[in-house]
């Protein structure tokens, strides 16, 4: 057992972090937001450098390209880390340029980028359906949640084999466990410098013991997430450890973007502050794949084979 | 112990219905849309004209002298129908001037305000003091007669169309925390008065509101120089009843509950368990708005039972909102729909109005005796 990050993985963590300084952050993130825009750029440079062929790499593999959903999700990437990364490597299908939409046939609801993507995979019951998107054809709908979104209709869908759906939604689970991890951190971290440098009382804000303690327990929520999704995705996103990691990671979520608002104030709440660019983006993975209800539904099914109700 | 309301109280109630069906779908209550500035304005002249704006104002001062109740329920009514929420200037303000004003102040404001043409926003925070209000560094100095004022206010409410600032500012020295503060009214026309919006996530607006060497004369004091303190504890005691009406809960509820329904997701038992929760919620936040209440009528009100209420409430509030969010439709991604305005609304509660945390602060000092170290 080690938990440390290898040599490679770590070189291989400096070099992205290297590249999204560049073409991803906060300052990228805005500007990309006001048109709803993809960023087509950030795509082709981590494709050129390889980062999108992790998952299959023979010196890297899943937890590489897991890592790396994550430090995306950090820096505000405005792509679809977890259909490249993770979900169409892991059912062996090539990874094309532009968004692909991840969907569920259970729900039909906006979809992320939905406007631009020329492909959609759907799970289904036991297979996955490919499919064909038009820009034409797709309805945008406003979002107030830093991703543009749209409703499509996918045409000239074709089954994949039998048993992809599952590989597509273990992924899935991993992959938005990930992208939501990396950002849940970056909010994190910007609150507690926040209570470093702002002063009440005649104090530093962080020197409140209650706040303290707040901070701490956040800290602990965001280890187990951390924890359980690199391990969801070293142990190839087995039906459980997906299912485990994102449960664990969507009810961390809901705590975290409520406790960093309520400490950084009436700051926090404003446009101008950073804060927002990470926890209204997160709010769209919590209605992902069915949100906290079906990944908790999803641990009892794989642990005790047993279909809720 | 009497939990209900008079029969009088009641048919008030009435009335309060049947005026609020001509404003539905307004949703003053959350400055939804760019015009509610106008439209809130509207009510709050139409309210006048009723009498509505001073039922507790005592009769000497042109009020009808009636029980704190029935301002608990018109604003309770109002905010069920997402119409609007209390005023600042026929509550707060009025009380403090019939309270700390010279008979003047009260001949030339109180009139306006009762019939809700002037309107007020209110200048506490600043960037460097939110939550420690004492920190207040406005400052207003007087030169004779006239009061010259620099400084910032922040986070301010409705200062875009309102027309006047109810000022806490500095007049003793900068270290004089609580003692060297004193209140203000700046009209809001002044030269020198810059008012800039700050875009907040609900989609709303709060401004920074510059003073830039604004002259008021000395007569815009009230109560007396370095007294503000006072002024604003004692005004924010006696309004506490209106400033978090617990029927907006049940509305938020009712709202979930109508958009569990068309999505399908109702006979679902993990959500109609939560519902149940939610409910359950609710109506203890009723209960505690009603003891709120209570205390208010005693007219020696602790500002314990509003802490309670508040926490509880607003907390509820972010409850009902994360709810749509965690049943897992993406429709409650949709900017705008009901329950996914209510989420982004719902995380200012428990920042404007007072913190969680200085209400938890609060209970734990005035309900335990218990003193803070440091």
């Amino acid at each position: 057992m080690d938990f440390e990050p290898s040599d490679t993985q770590r070189a291989l963590l400096d070099a992205l972090g290297t590249l999204l300084s560049r073409h991803a952050g906060t300052q990228r993130s805005r500007q990309l937001a006001v048109r709803g825009a993809y960023d087509h750029e950030l795509e082709s440079e981590l494709r050129a450098a390889g980062f999108l062929d992790l998952f299959g790499d023979s010196g890297a593999g899943p937890l590489e390209a897991t890592l790396a959903v994550e430090r995306i999700g950090a820096e505000l990437g405005a792509i679809t880390p977890v259909p490249h990364l993770l979900v169409l490597p892991a059912l062996g299908l090539p990874v094309p340029e532009g968004p692909v939409v991840l969907a569920d046939h259970e729900r039909s609801g906006p979809v992320r980028y939905g406007r631009e993507a020329r492909q959609i995979l759907t799970a289904g019951t036991d297979r996955c359906a490919a499919a064909e998107l038009s820009p034409d054809e797709a309805e945008p709908v406003p979002s107030a949640y830093g991703h543009p979104l749209a409703r499509v209709v996918p045409r000239r869908a074709e089954e994949l084999a039998p048993g992809t759906a599952g590989t597509m939604v273990r992924w899935w689970r991993v992959g938005v466990s990930a992208e939501a991890l990396g950002m849940m951190q970056r909010a994190f971290d910007l609150t507690v410098a926040y209570t470093k440098d702002r002063t009440v009382f005649g104090r530093a804000l962080g020197s409140l013991q209650a706040l303290q303690h707040r901070l701490a327990e956040l800290s602990v929520l965001l280890e187990g997430a951390r924890w359980l999704t690199y391990e969801a995705a070293f142990r190839g996103a087995t039906a459980e450890s997906s299912a485990v990691a994102a449960a664990h990671t969507m009810a961390a979520l809901h705590r975290l973007t409520r406790e960093t608002h309520q400490i950084t104030g009436a700051v926090g709440l404003t446009r101008e502050h950073d804060l927002h660019l990470w926890t209204l983006r997160l709010q769209a993975l919590r209605a992902e794949l069915g949100g906290l209800r079906a990944h908790r539904r999803a641990v009892v099914t794989s642990r005790w084979g047993v279909a809720a109700a | 112990m009497d939990f209900g309301f008079t029969p009088e109280e009641e048919a008030f109630r009435g009335e309060v219905l049947a005026f609020l069906a001509d404003y539905q779908g307004m949703n003053g209550y959350f400055h939804r849309g760019e015009s509610t500035g106008e439209g809130v304005r509207r009510v709050y002249r139409a309210l006048g004209e009723r009498g509505w704006l001073s039922l507790s104002w005592p009769k000497e001062f042109g009020g009808s002298g009636l029980s704190p109740a029935y301002e608990f329920i018109l604003w309770d009514e109002m905010a069920y129908a997402r119409v609007a929420r209390p005023p600042m200037g026929p509550g707060l303000v009025a009380k403090a001037l019939m309270a700390h004003g010279t008979a003047e102040q009260c001949e030339r404001l109180l009139p306006g305000l009762r019939l809700g043409e002037v309107n007020f926003a209110l200048g506490y925070s600043e960037p460097d003091a939110g939550s420690d209000l004492a920190a207040v560094r406005t400052r207003a100095t007087l030169v004779h007669d006239t009061y010259e004022i620099n400084g910032a206010k922040c986070w301010t409410s409705n200062a875009h169309w309102a027309d006047a600032i109810w000022l806490l500012c500095r007049t003793g020295p900068q270290d004089s925390r609580s003692r060297g503060l004193s209140v203000l009214i700046v009209p809001l026309d002044r030269p020198g008065v810059s008012i800039s919006p700050i875009p907040t996530h609900d989609g709303g607006r709060l401004n920074e509101v510059r003073f830039d060497g604004v002259r008021v004369p000395v007569e815009n004091r009230v109560g007396a120089e370095n007294d503000g303190w006072q002024v604003v504890a004692s005004a924010l005691a006696v309004e506490r009843h209106v400033q978090f009406p617990p029927k907006r809960l049940r509305r938020d509820l009712q709202d979930l509950v109508t958009w569990v329904e068309k999505s399908g997701l109702s006979r679902d038992p993990v959500v109609r368990r939560r519902l149940t929760g939610l409910a359950v919620q609710v109506a203890e936040v009723e209960a505690l708005a009603l003891a709120l209440l209570d205390e208010i009528i005693s007219g020696q009100p602790s500002a314990v039972p509003a802490a309670y209420h508040k926490l509880a409430g607003t907390l509820l509030a972010q409850e009902i909102a994360r709810s749509a969010m965690e049943f897992g439709s993406d429709e409650a991604l949709i900017k705008d729909s009901d329950v996914e305005f209510m989420w982004r609304q719902a995380i200012l509660e428990t920042v404007g109005g007072g913190t969680s945390e200085v209400m938890r602060g609060l209970i734990a000092r005035q309900a335990f005796g218990l003193e803070s170290k440091g």
